[in-house]
């Protein structure tokens, strides 16, 4: 039975209290209280659990990966809890400015809070059932705040798309932790990869069944192809902070969860999943960045090179176990893409309050008009494309490094590093072609005030993203350190 | 006997299921939903869980169905659904489903699940209590703050804003 006193119930008790309170504080007040105090609360929340993590991180030592118990505290749930932490303090602070003059704030916050638990949840379950409640604390309030925008009938049809698949998503995953429990009689993870690696020829084709509705469950989050269709109209419709809230934090969760199931549980089944993964890497970054070229709306257009670097994410899933750069590299690159696509999407919500549409051909002169918005997100695209020498530079290079490393096992692995390679060309592309947009068209241009909580967001995302661009290091450590806890595992 | 049973419970759960999606009638469409959660019950009870059929008829059937049911009274439900479907779409579906049913039945037909004993010892219910109370604990917690953000965020969606504004002028 886990502790009261362990880290993740720690985090429940302070995020839930915070996430529960603000409505009710909203509703026993009668006078109405303006939403920076909501915000004052959730980020003082946000910050507090995302220090305690980081000083967990640094005082103990956490080595166990998988446990006996619901949760566990090991590094690789560390990772994706600081990813998933940094984002929504990003998505809160930048919400401000955009909510301002909303109603409901309280609620927002609330829901973004109660997310925020499922996002980390996630990323330390080790039992099924937990993984799955966490799944859907992760899920309902998105769905809502999808929604938020009640008298857009975008907003509502993003809500509403996002809504149906994510319960097709979910009836898929209980349908395969069912199989599962079915086959081995346990919830347990650790229990069931025990069972898996002894487990008869004959129930062979009925684990890999369990599997794959783990991968079709997780990879509708995930945005792979083919389950992507949901992610432009739900990124497109809902409001820009919560897309970044999708973006870069439920989708990562979606990958915690493929990390800690799928790729151990076909490594504990010894069956040779690379090529089947690679297939799908190859297509979700190909179809990704093809349809983001032909897009004329920004969220759009993101969305789509979400679905791209979903991709690349997965090169490194798929060499792994011949190559531990590879998984490596896709833990650095689900870190660096949080952060980048974060600061994307409110880098647009700063563009959607100032100037009210998020068109690319609407932004000419956005380098003049809001000097320090555009730096953020010029340097945040650039990132993406893997321009050094930004962090996004090191991931990429981590992973079509670990392509090239398993071509000489597999000579079909080159291909992944060179689908890799020219699609990060053609990303380019269509990431240059904003940044042309707002720097070198437009004339008579005149400086609009930028929304204070998108600058704050923009300068520390600049620091980041460049600070760990020119020091990767610890980064890299970390990462190394996980895929130790992992192998001792496996091994 | 139990398999005439499982056939007929399975057809009629099917088919209530199908009916609750296709009945252009939120009334009736409710009434099949009804039933379909029913036919769910049913097969708890063939599977020799008697307790988690009780809670399926208490809870689905019960509250959840017949919570839909009013709701469906007490909304505008002619402005719903006025748009005919594309019929293509529906044979895709069907199509996708067909396929779909025939993948997942051959794996499961193929795999060794016909040599596993079904003569297991009964449920003892006393221990999945005592599990949700010490292992799941934390999952309880969780489900806790679902139900928390489901209901707020179901406010907030449900809210009509215009009724809400007026009342905060006068």
């Amino acid at each position: 039975m886990i502790e009261i006193t362990s880290m993740p119930i720690i985090l429940i008790i302070i995020l839930g209290t915070a996430g529960v309170f603000l409505p009710i504080i909203s509703i026993i007040q009668k006078k109405t209280i303006s939403s920076t105090l909501y915000w004052i609360i959730s980020l003082t929340a946000l910050l507090f659990s995302i220090f305690y993590v980081v000083y967990r991180l640094i005082s103990s030592d956490t080595l166990s990966t998988f446990s006996e118990d619901v949760l566990t505290i090991d590094l690789l749930g560390n990772l994706f809890a600081i990813s998933m932490l940094l984002v929504a303090i990003l998505t809160t602070v930048g919400s401000l400015d955009f909510i301002r003059k909303k109603s409901h704030s309280s609620i927002y916050f609330s829901l973004i809070l109660l997310s925020t638990i499922g996002m980390v949840l996630v990323a330390y379950s080790t039992d099924l059932i937990m993984l799955f409640v966490a799944w859907e604390l992760m899920s309902i309030p998105t769905y809502v705040l999808a929604g938020f925008l009640k008298k857009n009938p975008s907003s509502n049809e993003s809500a509403l798309k996002y809504f149906l698949f994510g319960a097709l998503s979910s009836a898929i995953i209980i349908y395969g932790i069912s199989i599962t429990y079915g086959l081995t009689g346990s919830t347990n993870i650790t229990e069931v990869i025990r069972i898996f690696s002894t487990i008869d020829a004959e129930m062979l084709p009925l684990s890999l069944l369990a599997i794959s509705m783990f991968i079709a469950g997780f990879g509708f989050k995930m945005g792979l192809v083919p389950f992507h269709m949901w992610l432009p109209d739900t990124y497109e419709g809902a409001p820009p902070t919560i897309t970044a809230l999708l973006a870069a934090g439920t989708k990562k969760a979606g990958f915690a969860a493929a990390i800690r199931i799928i790729i151990i549980g076909t490594i504990a089944l010894n069956f040779d999943w690379m090529v089947a993964l690679g297939i799908i890497a190859i297509m979700t970054m190909t179809i990704g960045n093809i349809a983001a070229i032909l897009q004329k709306n920004l969220t759009r257009m993101l969305a789509y090179s979400s679905i791209g670097h979903a991709g690349y994410i997965l090169i490194g899933l798929s060499t792994y176990p011949l190559s531990n750069i590879g998984l490596q590299g896709s833990l650095f690159h689900i870190f660096n893409h949080a952060i980048m696509k974060c600061t994307a999407f409110i880098a647009i919500t700063g563009v959607l309050i100032a100037i009210k549409t998020t068109y690319i051909e609407k932004i000419k002169g956005l380098g003049i008009k809001m000097p320090i918005t555009a730096l953020g997100f010029t340097i945040s695209l650039l990132a993406l494309a893997g321009v050094p020498p930004l962090n996004g530079f090191w991931s990429k290079l981590m992973l079509f490094g670990a392509a090239l490393d398993a071509g000489s096992t597999y000579s079909w692995m080159y291909w992944l590093a060179i689908a890799g390679v020219l699609n990060s060309a053609l990303s380019l592309a269509y990431y240059g072609w904003i940044i042309r947009k707002m720097y070198f068209e437009g004339e008579k241009i005149t400086t609009i005030k930028e929304p204070r909580s998108i600058i704050a967001v923009m300068i520390f995302s600049i620091l980041f993203i460049v600070g760990i661009g020119v020091y990767p290091e610890p980064i890299i450590q970390f990462t190394d350190k996980i895929i130790f806890q992992l192998t001792m595992f496996l091994s | 006997m139990v398999d005439i049973s499982f056939l007929v419970i399975s057809v009629l759960t099917v088919v209530c299921a199908i009916a609750s999606l296709e009945l252009r009638s939120l009334i009736y469409g409710s009434i099949a939903l009804m039933g379909s959660l029913l036919g769910i019950a049913f097969f708890f009870l063939l599977l020799d869980a008697p307790f988690v059929a009780m809670f399926q008829v208490a809870v689905y059937v019960g509250s959840i169905a017949v919570l839909i049911l009013f709701t469906v009274m007490l909304v505008k439900r002619e402005l719903i659904f006025t748009k005919i479907e594309d019929p293509k779409r529906k044979y895709i579906g069907v199509g996708l489903m067909l396929i779909l049913i025939v993948g997942l039945g051959s794996v499961i037909m193929d795999s060794g699940l016909k040599s596993i004993s079904t003569h297991s010892a009964p449920i003892d219910f006393n221990e999945i209590g005592e599990d949700f109370l010490t292992y799941y604990w934390p999952a309880l917690v969780i489900m806790a703050l679902i139900l928390s953000s489901s209901i707020t965020g179901a406010l907030v969606l449900a809210r009509r804003e215009n009724i809400e504004n007026e009342q905060h002028t006068n």
